[in-house]
């Protein structure tokens, strides 16, 4: 009887005994890498910053309604502000945490940890990396306030990380934005991996002083000392000379690499986005040369916008330009117009190395003018306009600068909170106040309660009404 | 195959009529029990051959034999009894009751066959009868309402997954889902369905594999529900396990053919579709070109003046006022293709709505088996082909399947046995579910206009094959813009799919001695699938192809050590030891097209208009490759003492490779006993009571690839390549769960089994879960694998057995089934409030959070005042919180049961079962999109002031909505319900609102069978022979969701409690014939 125990238990001990090394391999995804180069994550994270910023897709972000340059015609939640149905907020958070300064921080560890190149080649490249941070950084602030920064990102040491005072991040980003340029200029960085700039080190340099003069015009009405150091510094670096220098992505022609634009306007075969009333009216007053490239007349004789926020029905209206409708349409995250406009309210402000503030703003509609194909002679005309000819009102500023950013349309929002100008509308359907900020994602209070209670009270309220620190004004 | 089979038949058929035909003298007589009761469904078989016969209603039976022929009567619960044929013709019989087959003997886990009265655990059986005598080609759907504890939920698609839960969900975010056992096969049950389609965002329910099971050759089914009954399969029975045990042939009987057929009509059940309003057409509201705001303008007949067109794009119907005397150039006026080009056509609501699309559907199961057997072997060889055709067009699924299984002793002492089964699954047409444009329902729920008919919609496809829709961008562009043509949609854009799967075991049985045996057995379940979908040019949605190729492969390795030993005259030993090894393996490949089709129909990768894309993003992965491994050994004794107390114990340790090396190895035990009660207590009216008691702990492992981190690669970005990291953080820590339960139970039977009951408690705590737990996305990941919560089920099962009713021609039967279950969330890991489980299209979400049961709805609520009125803003409308927290509902139900009545009248039994779902909530996408776009009749009729409510509020239309204004005093604004942002539709309304109860009452089967007795048909070569009236799904008794069947739902898996596109119930009705030869 023993034996008959002995031998069995004998055989199943023998028949499990398999080495540790076998288990451990087996839970080991061959499918996919567990170390891949930072190139990889580099161009990952470039791709999906301008995905980000340039989608008009409803479940992504709203910029395009916040900015009122596009409405819709159907359903109309979106153009209301209603970001809460579709958890945009929560995609807008997650995209830029996770897939962007995850990405590149991480990146980061594994240039620094890259034993095969120079010291020069890593501080290039982790300049390259930072500046795209800095970036990333600086939209999630302008677009929730207060964020977690210091305990973001470490999952493992901070799983509920709390949130940070929004301008003291703003401080630490310019200072790291400045460090950035120092960085880039040690040597060469990325070139294959760099879809923007194919390693170019002088077109990193001039994007990262433009990207310094942008944080440090934005600070201007809160801290304006600060705001004028980090514009001078910036332009004593040397920002954008002309559209050649743009900050942006030439996109693809293949899914999917195209412009999310193309997605939703053409590849959906949809008809939800219109230009709004609000931009197409302003364009039509000042007869704007570049109505021609920012809209188009299919289906009606002369330019009419969407009622913004309103039913609408889509062949009534103007529709998008068709340069919208390309796939490999780039997308945008900084570009020369925007430099001189901030240039030029440098002028005004009289920072030093700012030069005319006149001259700055028709440099800046000029170059709007002919990056969406108009001639130098029809932003010569349109200027000569009296509405148009820069008269130093702030309506008249904000209102051009605006304009220019029609596929920047984060930044013409941010324009449009800085400045108060031009006259945006209450969406018609529910006539909700238009935000001066998102509201936190659904999943933070959900996920991170405590400390998003905390920040909620530190900022006065989770609300959309609630405005980022810069906006003072 | 069916060829080949009647051929086969014919031969066999004429084979028995030779045998049956030789010279022999008739024998009859009566068989009765030890009362004198007549015993119908007796065996009488003449020794050593297979010819046989049973008695009749009346226990009266009639065979041919030979003198000298001994007779075998038999008949379960009594003893065997021989009787030689002698001169006499007449044999009347008494059989008596036996007390050793009275202790019925049931398969436990790993196919240990165990006296029933000795477990000390809740097992409840259900005969093979049960799934086959209503069949559906998913036979666990036929288990609903039959098994106290068993909660199944069919997604209502065709041949789509059902949800089977025992005892509760106790996974967090795992597998929830029971294992299936065929003959000691585990039998994979997953289902390959995409997490979009789980949580409604579209794709197609393949329905789980379980479902390749062929319910025609079950034998028995043993529902194991505790831990104690399923501790030594290990940590995947975690969720109990169904043993299925199947048909097989016996020694010494002979040949025998049994051929069964079903042919089943279905109908979609019009209670479960929606009821369109009649008097208003396409529109969101008054605002497009025509003076009135409801129609656009353009010039459709080319006559130079603008004419009145509906507005196309326009998915609503909150437009103009039905008026038959109105001329609109309507969707079939602008297709140059169609005869009413160019025709303007009454504005009048459709003739045939969407709901016409519902056709009959038909399934019909064809089954042959042959069985029979030597003195040392038996064999059984069944052949079933399945073929159903669904209720929607160009829908259909087939099913072959073959299964042989024999055993032959090759020495005293040593047997072999094999069983194995090969399935062909082939789909075509299976529904679209979820937010798609593949579920027709999405538009015949949420987004329609009731202006278009159903039936010119269906003719415009058909004579041109083109997507002819009724939504087109405008006159000028007559592409789609949100929904295609139905009917292109079903014949153009169809799903296909095939499935091969193979599964058995092959064991060997050797008796040592008297006391000790030994068994080796391989176990595989292996299956190819191939799904393809299609999206032609020309559809709303981007043309494409997709294939996914996908294998499958489970094998086992046993080997046990089992001896049974009586110590003393009293005290009996039993137990066994074994190993068992465990080899997952699955590898799939999914590629699809890339920015559209080239060559419109034409469905080939090589079409794909872009290049093509892989990527390692989840979901679908284009690749993915994994084997785990699971290496067991375990041990279980029994202790029966005076044949009246048991004790049972087993211990099992697994080593798991999916586990990080330094916690991979886990070990649990079980303890279980039993009194059987009744042996102690002397009274004539008990038949027997048992006490039962367990305590188990059983630990569980995860799936492959949570332990290391790893990046995705995706397509390459103008020839850089990209990688991103992955959004779940892994976890080199993890620990195995482990769960913890214990259950208490009596079962007792009184007065002859007249009554009899089992009821059970049991409480059930599985901690450490591994559980990829959602964290703020501003750490950098989506989630973290985490052993992160505690969470408890417990609950009551009740089986109740009556016999009302029994005479000599009349016997009625009742089984009631009720089972409560709770299932709470007692913590999470400190700092987790709350674990999302899904985030849902409409801004809701299903959770686990502490202190709640699992399963809770958040979402949107309204404002109350501290009275619990609604509170209504100064515009008429309901004030909404802002915030999509709020707890609106629970999916968990309060209780199910079911009742099954058997009431038998001589030859002729008719049975039927009521099933029943007490509480549980639902939310509707569909009423939270239907209700804003004015599709259903509750967007119709009069107001308080007897006004259409769908005037103007200076019409006198709107509503007033009941509740109280910011200070307190009733509302009197009225609010506008003339258009979409109506107070009852997403644009204005609270999620609370399209939250419904999902309790029901359904007739859930019925059946009328007529028994041939040997007089009928005893000049015919038949054994036995059954009709049958049968019906599936016949009456919805009760419901509280509107338009909707409460249990439709999206797959199998842990997303329940959501409908997004739901399907009707189908109701089914046919009738069966069964022969054995």
């Amino acid at each position: 009887m023993k034996k008959y125990f002995l031998t069995i238990i004998a055989l199943a001990t023998l028949w499990s005994c398999q080495t540790d090394e076998r288990y451990e391999n087996l839970n080991k995804d061959p499918k996919n890498p567990s170390e891949v180069k930072a190139d990889f994550l580099f161009t990952s994270a470039i791709v999906s910053l301008n995905d980000q910023m340039a989608t008009p897709n409803v479940n992504d972000n709203i910029f395009r309604f916040l900015a009122q340059y596009f409405t819709t015609t159907t359903y109309l939640d979106e153009p209301n502000y209603d970001v809460n149905q579709r958890g945009i907020t929560d995609r807008h958070w997650s995209e830029l945490y996770r897939d962007v300064i995850f990405d590149l921080q991480d990146a980061k560890s594994i240039v620094e940890a890259d034993s095969e190149i120079t010291d020069a080649e890593k501080s290039a490249r982790i300049g390259q990396l930072e500046v795209l941070e800095v970036y990333a950084w600086s939209v999630l602030v302008d677009t929730f306030g207060d964020i977690p920064y210091t305990e973001a990102v470490n999952a493992t040491e901070f799983p509920l990380p709390k949130y940070d005072d929004a301008a003291t991040i703003y401080s630490d980003l310019v200072t790291r934005i400045g460090a950035a340029s120092t960085d880039l200029e040690a040597g060469q960085g990325f070139t294959g991996a760099d879809v923007l700039y194919s390693g170019d080190m002088d077109a990193w340099n001039k994007f990262a002083h433009s990207l310094q003069l942008r944080l440090g015009m934005r600070l201007s009405d809160v801290n304006p000392s600060l705001s004028k150091s980090t514009a001078e510094a910036a332009i004593a670096g040397g920002v954008f000379t002309s559209n050649a220098d743009n900050a942006q992505l030439q996109y693809q022609s293949n899914p999917p690499n195209t412009n999310p634009l193309w997605e939703d306007l053409v590849q959906s075969g949809r008809a939800d986005y219109l230009p709004a009333a609000t931009i197409v009216d302003v364009m039509n007053n000042l007869n704007d040369p570049r109505r021609a490239t920012y809209f188009f007349n299919e289906t009606v004789d002369s330019y009419i916008g969407g009622v913004y926020g309103g039913s609408n029905n889509y062949g009534s209206y103007t529709h998008v330009g068709e340069a919208f409708l390309d796939p490999t349409l780039p997308g945008i995250l900084l570009d020369y117009a925007e430099v001189e406009f901030n240039l030029s309210e440098a002028a005004k402000l009289g920072y030093s190395g700012a030069g005319d503030a006149s001259a700055h703003y028709n440099a800046a509609v000029t170059a709007s003018i002919e990056y969406w194909g108009g001639t130098a002679s029809q932003a010569a005309t349109y200027l000569t306009q009296p509405s148009v000819s820069y008269d130093g009102t702030n309506n008249q500023f904000a209102t051009q600068f605006w304009l220019a950013m029609y596929n920047n349309p984060l930044e013409g929002w941010s324009v449009w909170r800085k400045y108060d100008a031009p006259a945006l509308v209450l969406p018609e359907d529910t006539g909700n106040p238009i935000p001066l900020r998102y509201t936190y994602p659904v999943n933070e209070q959900n996920l991170n309660q405590a400390q998003y209670e905390a920040a909620s009270s530190a900022i006065g309220g989770d609300k959309q009404t609630t405005p980022i620190f810069w906006d003072i004004k | 195959m069916k060829t080949k089979f009647s051929g086969f038949l014919t031969l066999i058929l004429a084979f028995v009529v030779q045998i049956t035909f030789a010279q022999q003298q008739s024998v009859t007589g009566t068989v009765a029990d030890e009362d004198g009761l007549p015993l119908p469904g007796v065996n009488i078989i003449i020794k050593g051959t297979s010819t046989g016969v049973q008695s009749d209603f009346d226990g009266n039976y009639a065979i041919q034999a030979n003198q000298g022929d001994v007779l075998v009567f038999s008949f379960i619960g009594l003893k065997k009894a021989e009787y030689p044929v002698g001169a006499s013709a007449v044999i009347n019989v008494t059989l008596e009751s036996d007390a050793a087959q009275l202790s019925e003997v049931v398969v436990t886990a790993l196919g240990i066959q165990r006296e029933k009265k000795s477990l000390g655990y809740a097992t409840q059986e259900v005969d093979g009868s049960e799934v086959s005598d209503v069949p559906t080609t998913n036979f666990m759907n036929s288990l609903s309402g039959k098994v106290a504890g068993v909660n199944i939920k069919a997604s209502g698609t065709m041949g789509g997954s059902a949800n089977v839960i025992i005892r509760g969900s106790a996974s967090l975010t795992g597998n929830n889902q029971a294992l299936f056992v065929v003959d000691g096969t585990p039998i994979s049950n997953a289902n390959s369905n995409t997490s979009d389609q789980k949580t409604g965002r579209g794709g197609f329910d393949f329905g789980n594999a379980a479902a390749d099971i062929n319910p025609n050759n079950i034998a028995s089914i043993n529902v194991l529900k505790g831990a104690a009954a399923t501790a030594l399969y290990g940590s995947r029975a975690s969720n109990g396990v169904v043993i299925i045990t199947t048909k097989r042939g016996s020694k010494g009987k002979g040949i025998g053919v049994s051929v069964s057929s079903t042919l089943m009509i279905s109908d979609a059940d019009k209670e479960t579709l929606p009821k369109y309003q009649k008097e208003y057409g396409a529109g969101y509201g008054p605002y497009y070109q025509s003076d009135d705001g409801y129609f656009n303008l353009f010039d459709v007949n080319g006559d130079g003046i603008k004419d009145e067109t509906t507005p196309f794009t326009e998915d609503a119907s909150f437009g103009a006022k039905f008026d038959p005397n109105r001329l609109v150039y309507q969707w079939n006026s602008i297709y140059p293709q169609l005869d009413t080009y160019q025709q303007a056509t009454p504005w009048v609501a459709a003739k045939h709505t969407a709901n016409d699309l519902w056709q009959t559907g038909y399934t019909s199961i064809n089954a042959v088996a042959l069985d029979g057997g030597s003195e040392t072997g038996s064999f059984r060889l069944s052949g079933n082909n399945t073929m159903q055709k669904g209720n929607l067009p160009n829908s259909e699924i087939k099913r072959n399947s073959l299964t042989f299984s024999g055993s032959q002793d090759l020495t005293e002492k040593l047997t072999a046995a094999a069983n194995v089964t090969f399935t062909k699954t082939d789909g075509k047409g299976r529904y679209g579910t979820g937010y798609s444009s593949g579920n027709p329902m999405q538009q015949n729920r949420q987004w329609s206009q009731t202006n278009v008919d159903l039936y010119e919609q269906r003719d415009a496809y058909f004579a041109t094959g083109e997507n002819i829709t009724w939504n087109p961008n405008g006159p000028d562009n007559l592409s789609p813009i949100y929904s295609d043509n139905i009917y292109f949609s079903r014949y153009e854009n169809f799903e296909t799919d095939t499935r091969n799967r193979y599964f058995g075991n092959f064991s060997l049985d050797y008796e040592l001695n008297s006391i000790f045996s030994l068994a080796g057995r391989f176990s595989f379940d292996t299956y190819d699938e191939l799904q393809e979908e299609r999206i032609n040019v020309g559809s709303s949605d981007v043309a494409k192809y997709s294939r996914f190729n996908n294998r499958v492969a489970e094998y086992n390795y046993d080997l046990i050590l089992s001896f049974n030993k009586d110590i003393t005259d009293d005290l009996n030993l039993d137990g066994n030891i074994g190993a068992n090894l465990r080899r997952n393996s699955q590898n799939s490949l999914y590629m699809t097209t890339n920015g559209g089709l080239n060559k419109p129909g034409f469905y080939s990768l090589s079409n794909s208009a872009g290049p093509i894309v892989t990527t390692s993003f989840p979901d679908p992965d284009t690749e993915y490759d994994a084997t785990s491994m699971i290496d067991g050994v375990y041990a279980r004794a029994g202790l029966g003492y005076l044949s009246t107390y048991y004790l049972e114990g087993t211990i099992r340790r697994d080593r798991s490779s999916t586990l990080p090396i330094a916690n991979n190895t886990f070990w649990y035990p079980s303890i279980s006993s039993s009194i059987i009660l009744s042996n102690l207590i002397d009274a004539t009216w008990l038949n027997f009571t048992k006490l039962r008691a367990n305590y188990a702990e059983v630990g569980s492992d995860t799936t492959p690839y949570n332990v290391f981190n790893t990046y995705a690669v995706t397509a390459p970005f103008a020839g850089a390549g990209v990688a991103s990291n992955n959004s779940q953080l892994n976890n080199r820590n993890l620990k195995p769960e482990r769960s913890k339960s214990y259950e208490f139970g009596i079962e007792s039977d009184f007065f002859n089994k007249r009554i009899g009951f089992d009821v059970s408690y049991y409480r059930t705590k599985t901690e450490d879960q591994i559980t990829p737990v959602p964290v703020s996305t501003a750490t950098g990941f989506a989630t973290k694998y985490l052993n992160a919560g505690v969470v408890e089920n417990k609950g009551f099962e009740v089986l109740l057995r009556l016999n009302p009713i029994k005479l000599t021609d009349f016997n009625w039967n009742m089984t009631v089934n009720w089972a409560q279950n709770e299932s709470q969330v007692l913590e999470l890991l400190p700092g987790i409030d709350n674990l999302e489980l899904a985030s849902l299209q409409g801004g809701i979400s299903i959770n686990a959070s502490p202190g709640q049961p699992y399963g809770s709805i958040r979402g949107t609520d309204y404002v109350y005042d501290s009275s619990g009125n609604r509170i209504v803003k100064s515009n008429g409308y309901y004030e909404t919180t802002s915030t999509s927290n709020n707890i609106i509902g629970n999916v968990q139900p309060d209780w199910t049961g079911g009742v099954q009545n058997t009431l038998q009248y001589k030859n002729l039994s008719l049975g039927f079962l009521i099933d029943v779902q007490k509480g549980g909530d639902i939310f509707s996408l569909d009423t939270w999109y239907g209700f804003a776009t004015g599709i259903y009749d509750q967007s119709v009729g009069l107001n308080d002031l007897g006004n259409p409510k769908r005037n103007t509020i200076a019409n006198g239309g709107g509503v007033v909505l009941p509740g109280v204004t910011e200070d307190g005093t009733p509302n009197t604004v009225r609010a506008r319900t003339d258009y979409y942002a109506n107070p009852y539709g997403y644009a204005r309304d609270a999620n609370k609102g399209h939250i419904y109860d999902a309790s029901f009452v359904k007739l859930r089967e019925a059946s009328l069978t007529y028994d041939f007795s040997e007089k009928t048909i005893g000049a015919l070569p038949i054994n036995n022979a059954s009709i049958a009236l049968v019906g599936r799904n016949l009456w919805i008794i009760h419901k509280n969701l509107p338009y909707s069947d409460p249990e439709a739902g999206l797959s199998s898996g842990n997303v329940q409690g959501y409908q997004s596109g739901a399907y009707p119930a189908i109701r089914e009705i046919g009738a069966s014939v069964k022969i054995n030869f």
